[in-house]
């Protein structure tokens, strides 16, 4: 009988943290619409990648980064990126096309609503953030800081695809509005 | 010493250069790119100015993140301007992308590397379908699109599991007749579209998306249905079916009963009447036992028929008076005269008094309990008017019947009584024929009605026109409505007579209740035979009996005095006295 009740509570309690997670990740980004800065990535995509000369390295999908993230800390590293994206990224590279610096500003303006909304689900303490999720943007960081700005930033930018598929991966099952 | 560095730094330069020029004689392709569906994924490159039969190119692969490039191989073709790199980019769908690098090379020259543009990702795979079945059904367009299926795609990778949501088709409808086109958006593999009762050719075409992506689609090949009028459908054969087996029920349910159930009965043989042929009658007519006919009595055989017939020769008592049958009737004269029957009655009482007298001659004359001559049913002969039946008196009896009876009369003496007995019913004399009696004193006993006056009247009325048409001689027509007039009650209410005394002591019956029988004969017996002498013997039939009463019409008051005194035995008897 004790084992049974003691089985029972924690599959309830299972249950309950899976869904709590659950609705707190998908709370917060409900509302956004990631079609619109895919679709806008993909005009400049070319522009952005072409001129990206060092292809052997990599910021983001590296095998200790991205891949690894677990479920409980997508919410936090998907917060922490965004931020990154938007206080160091964008206003590293200088664009001199204005029709792709025009596409550019439209994702950082998205990424930045994006990140404001992810900011208040902390405050309330639906996005929590452990040591792993704080490790993996350590290294993300780390792997920006050893090019120079312009090619880290250029590589940056090229790969937003990597970023957006990861965060379109990662909260599947929610259609936005 | 300066000098001489000059010229070996101009000589190691030229050589230097020739190396590069070498390096770089052959242009580089000017561009690279993948062009990829789901797992086919093509690198192509334009070919370089200037290229020669042995200038082949070389593909090297780099996977994003990682430092090194590998080279492919199965690429170095020559004059081929792609390659397929599937099988090295396999796992496309769960990395970050690759990008590729291609030379051109010709002999011991290679051209520079050119690098695709942008880094091969999920993003640049063209969204396909495998394929799309069409089907019809109550006016509806089935469709099923068939994802793709690559064969060399690893297990656990399939279409929907790398999108599994946001998945949506265009569909464009193309219609031959007409070739007008529909297009409408569906978010499943299965659709269908209605085609309000058109018929025709309906082709189909689809492609597909992803709608959180970026993903190019490509229309798929068109499939085509043609819709016709369908008459023999499920539904409608099934009907068909159902009548027709319900029909096959219904006949074979008769044929069973026709056959087995309803048998018919045979009727027994004994039961089986002959059909009236021409030849059945021409039998009949032969026959002697044909009741319609008229056997025209032979005058010689009535000859010997007498008054002083006995009655043992004729009959017992079952016999009546008429008994053709027997040789004596045959042999007497006729000695009496008997009044005309009704014609009809005639040709009927000819033939049932005949029958009777055979069934009564031929029953045994032992037989007591029968009369005289018993007349048939009533309704035998419509006309038939002798409603008395005579009672014969058989010898062992005695008195108890009276009638005529036809006694053979050895002597042939004419006048017997018998001759009108043998008319039977007819006679209205009555004669009464004792076999104890002398022949010719053997009476006519005759016999009585015992009936009622109210049925002489109505078998009067149907014989007065016979009457009136037969006034020529002693004709056919039997006129015996006369004689039932006065004293003869219808056959079927005839009930039997009394027997009489012997005509020497009174021919008129004591018993007559009418007193139509009392009337005395005397009158009546001699004016008949004296004005019918002249009658042939051919007349004799049951009109003979009648004849003389014809005759005897003519004088008009005997008649009358006949008609009322038919049953006068004393008349008959005093006439073959007189002759």
């Amino acid at each position: 009988m004790k084992a049974q009740r003691v089985s029972l509570w924690l599959l309830g309690t299972m249950l309950s943290l899976c869904s709590a997670h659950a609705r707190g990740l998908r709370r917060c980004l409900i509302s956004m619409d990631m079609s619109h800065v895919e679709e806008t990535f993909q005009d400049i995509k070319r522009a952005i990648q072409a001129k990206d000369t060092f292809q052997n390295v990599t910021i983001l999908s590296t095998s200790e980064t991205l891949h690894r993230i677990k479920p409980s800390d997508v919410c936090c590293v998907t917060k922490n990126l965004l931020a990154f994206y938007v206080d160091r990224v964008f206003k590293d590279h200088q664009e001199l096309d204005p029709q792709i610096l025009r596409k550019i500003s439209s994702i950082a303006n998205s990424f930045l609503y994006m990140r404001k909304v992810l900011q208040q689900c902390q405050e309330q303490r639906l996005c929590p953030c452990r040591q792993e999720a704080t490790n993996a943007t350590r290294i993300i960081h780390d792997n920006y800081q050893q090019l120079e700005v312009r090619s880290a930033a250029i590589k940056s930018l090229g790969e937003l695809d990597i970023l957006l598929a990861w965060i379109d991966k990662n909260h599947q099952g929610t259609p936005t509005a | 010493m300066l000098p001489r560095l000059l010229v070996l730094l101009a000589a190691l330069l030229s050589l230097r250069l020739r190396s590069g020029a070498r390096g770089k004689e052959l242009p580089s392709p000017p561009s690279v790119w993948f062009e990829a569906e789901f797992f086919h994924h093509i690198l192509h490159w334009m070919p370089i100015q200037n290229q020669s039969d042995s200038t082949y190119f070389e593909v090297e692969l780099l996977r994003y993140g990682e430092e090194h490039w590998e080279s492919i191989s199965s690429c170095s073709q020559t004059l081929v301007l792609s390659c397929d790199l599937t099988m090295v980019t396999l796992d496309l769908y769960r990395s970050s992308g690759y990008r590729a690098k291609v030379r051109a090379v010709d002999g011991r020259k290679h051209s520079n590397w050119t690098i695709t543009r942008t880094r091969f990702s999920l993003d640049e795979v063209n969204l396909t379908v495998g394929s799309v079945k069409l089907e019809t059904h109550n006016g509806l367009i089935l469709g099923q699109i068939q994802l793709p299926r690559p064969k060399m795609a690893p297990e656990g990778d399939t279409y929907e599991s790398i999108f599994p949501y946001f998945r949506e088709y265009e569909i464009a409808i193309r219609k031959v007749p007409g070739n007008y086109k529909l297009s409408k958006k569906v978010k499943h593999e299965n659709f269908s579209f209605p085609t309000s009762g058109e018929m025709g050719e309906f082709c189909v075409q689809v492609k597909p998306s992803v709608d959180s992506r970026v993903n190019k689609g490509i229309w798929s090949k068109e499939a085509c249905i043609v819709l016709s009028q369908q008459y023999f459908t499920v539904t409608n054969l099934s009907i068909f079916f159902t009548f027709v087996l319900l029909l096959c029920g219904v006949l074979a349910y008769h044929l069973v009963l026709q056959l087995y159930v309803r048998r018919r009965g045979t009727l027994p043989a004994v039961l089986v009447f002959k059909k009236s042929s021409p030849f059945n009658l021409i039998s009949q007519l032969l026959s002697p036992e044909i009741q319609d006919t008229i056997h025209p009595i032979n005058e010689e055989a009535f000859s010997k028929v007498s008054l002083g017939l006995r009655n043992s020769e004729l009959h017992g008592s079952t016999d009546s008076g008429f008994g053709s049958a027997k040789p004596s009737l045959q042999t007497e004269d006729p000695q009496f005269l008997l009044p005309d029957p009704h014609p009809q009655v005639r040709g009927t009482l000819g033939k049932g008094a005949a029958l009777e007298l055979e069934n009564n001659c031929s029953g045994g004359s032992s037989n007591s309990t029968d009369s005289g001559i018993c007349l048939q049913e009533p309704n035998l002969s419509p006309g038939m008017v002798p409603s008395w039946e005579q009672q014969v008196r058989s010898s062992s009896q005695g008195q108890d019947d009276s009638g005529i009876g036809l006694v053979q009369n050895s002597e042939g003496r004419p006048g017997d009584v018998q001759d009108g007995s043998a008319l039977g019913h007819v006679s209205s004399l009555g004669p009464e024929v004792t076999e104890e009696e002398d022949p010719a004193a053997v009476a006519f006993q005759g016999y009585r009605k015992q009936t009622r006056d109210t049925e002489v009247k109505a078998a009067k009325a149907g014989c007065l026109e016979e009457e009136s048409s037969s006034a020529d001689g002693f004709g056919p027509p039997v006129r015996m409505c006369l004689d039932a007039e006065e004293a003869w009650p219808p056959p079927a209410l005839a009930k039997g007579y009394l027997k009489q005394d012997p005509p020497e002591v009174t021919l008129a019956p004591s018993q007559a209740p009418a007193g139509q029988w009392n009337h005395p004969t005397e009158e009546w017996s001699l004016l008949g035979l004296t004005s019918c002498g002249h009658l042939g013997t051919s007349d004799w039939s049951f009109a003979h009996g009648r004849a003389p009463l014809n005759c005897v019409a003519a004088p008009g008051s005997l008649l009358g005095s006949f008609d009322s005194d038919l049953v006068t035995l004393p008349l008959i008897s005093t006439l073959q006295s007189s002759e």
